[in-house]
């Protein structure tokens, strides 16, 4: 159980990261880069660090993500090309 | 081979290229600033798996837990400044986006920076005629 | 052209970086360097001199307690930037929200948000207050109120949740973190210890324990209303739509 979850866990952020840079469509990046957020946020518990947790939880899937989405609706939704 | 035990360090390093690649090769603003927010990720990511300890438990001292079995408690206090800092830069820098997109009308780098070379222009043509 | 350059550029550090991984002591090894010199003071003594069994709560507010305070002064240098470039309103003006989106929220969605959000705010007032003891602590507090302001928000528009948290609140209460902290820091001073001292020595040596944990809790909840209070502003101030019209009541 030990390493097996944690290199689930890191190909799982791998492929978020990946996808969230490759994405055309902003929106779909930024709700993406939120399950990065929520990826990074079980690492941090499997490293043993309970506030860390706590503290990616709120701050990254509550207060980054909405701000992005706030900025998005502001301005434009397609990425340019 | 230390590379195979130490993955968690090659995991960040595979990170951070990624979050690099975001920032120097996406034309958009805001793709810009996920990119940086996973290269910061990818560092916190390596600083905490450094201090890690194999089957240590988390540093609070309730229920009867061992001190000479904890992992280390720095690096977390040193990266839960770093997430604070990290996220009030990204608060300002979508304000900073927001103004920009208001002035301009654009979000894309090559075309700001190509308006800006022409208002440039124009003001050295003014400031050389007055 | 650029994407080329880049990558190579990226697979040069690439290769140095997994180097320099390469050539690290093994991970998780109970003798290695960065274990085995300051660690074992920190996690030995913390409880008997900062009296939190959090040793993180101990370290970042009591041996570690100037970097936090520079992180507060962070959270309000962001605050202000951000104020700086987008503004408020007016004080004492309500003002109405120019509503982009055509589509209400269902009246199930808000009922579900109107008994939710009272227990987000004690959860968070929980975790706030239980810093020494369990996994938390001021920060994660002011964050957790600060989503609970951001889904009432989304569901309800922002003339409904200016008015739950108007300026006259959030206006002195957003400094409060930087604040308190130079507060605790002359009282230390006054009780006759350097800057930020938890333990005067000028008082009674069995009262000190008290005396530290009741600072630490004031200094947690200084934090947590700061921090809740600056991202409420944040978010305020980055929706608004510019123009605002005085409603008369």
């Amino acid at each position: 159980m030990g390493p097996a979850l944690n290199i689930i866990l890191i190909a799982l952020l791998v492929i978020t990261a990946l996808t969230a840079t490759f994405s055309r469509d902003l929106l779909a990046a930024v709700i993406i880069f939120s399950v990065y957020s929520l990826i990074m946020c079980l690492m941090w518990q499997r490293l043993q660090a309970p506030d860390l947790a706590l503290t990616e939880a709120a701050v990254g899937a509550g207060v980054t993500t909405v701000l992005f989405v706030v900025a998005i609706f502001k301005t434009r939704r397609k990425e340019e090309r | 081979m230390r590379l195979f035990h130490n993955y968690h360090y090659v995991a960040a390093m595979l990170l951070f290229c990624i979050g690099l690649y975001t920032v120097i090769v996406r034309r958009n603003i805001i793709k810009k600033l996920i990119g940086l927010n996973i290269m910061e990720t990818a560092v916190f990511f390596f600083y905490i798996s450094l201090g890690y300890m194999d089957n240590g438990i988390a540093p609070i001292r309730v229920g009867g837990a061992q001190p000479g079995q904890m992992v280390n408690p720095i690096p977390q206090a040193l990266i839960l400044t770093g997430i604070v800092v990290a996220v009030s830069v990204t608060a300002l820098a979508l304000s900073l986006v927001i103004l920009l997109y208001r002035q301009y009308g654009t979000l894309d780098v090559d075309h700001l920076m190509r308006q800006e070379e022409d208002e440039g222009e124009g003001e050295k043509g003014k400031g050389a005629e007055g | 052209m650029k994407r080329v350059v880049s990558l190579l550029f990226l697979a040069a550090l690439a290769v140095l970086l997994l180097y320099v991984v390469a050539n690290m002591p093994p991970m998780g090894d109970p003798q290695s360097p960065t274990r085995t010199h300051v660690v074992p003071k920190y996690l030995e003594d913390a409880q008997e001199e900062t009296h939190a069994p959090n040793v993180i709560t101990g370290i970042i507010l009591n041996y570690r307690g100037y970097d936090t305070m520079g992180e507060v002064t962070v959270i309000f240098c962001a605050l202000a930037g951000v104020l700086a470039v987008l503004g408020r309103e007016k004080r004492g003006r309500i003002y109405a929200y120019a509503d982009r989106s055509r589509v209400k929220s269902s009246t199930i969605v808000k009922t579900m948000v109107r008994f939710t959000v009272p227990f987000i705010i004690l959860f968070s007032v929980y975790t706030i207050l239980h810093g020494e003891i369990s996994p938390g602590g001021g920060f994660q507090g002011g964050a957790i109120i600060g989503a609970s302001m951001i889904i009432f928000t989304t569901v309800f528009g922002l003339y409904e949740s200016s008015q739950r948290i108007p300026q006259k609140l959030r206006l002195p209460l957003e400094g409060s973190a930087v604040l308190t902290f130079f507060t605790v820091g002359v009282l230390g001073m006054v009780g006759g210890g350097n800057f930020l001292t938890y333990a005067w020595p000028h008082i009674a040596v069995s009262l000190q324990p008290a005396v530290v944990v009741w600072l630490t809790i004031l200094v947690e909840i200084g934090i947590g209303l700061g921090g809740a209070m600056v991202f409420i502003s944040i978010l305020f101030s980055m929706i608004r739509e510019g123009e605002e019209v005085a409603v008369v009541p």
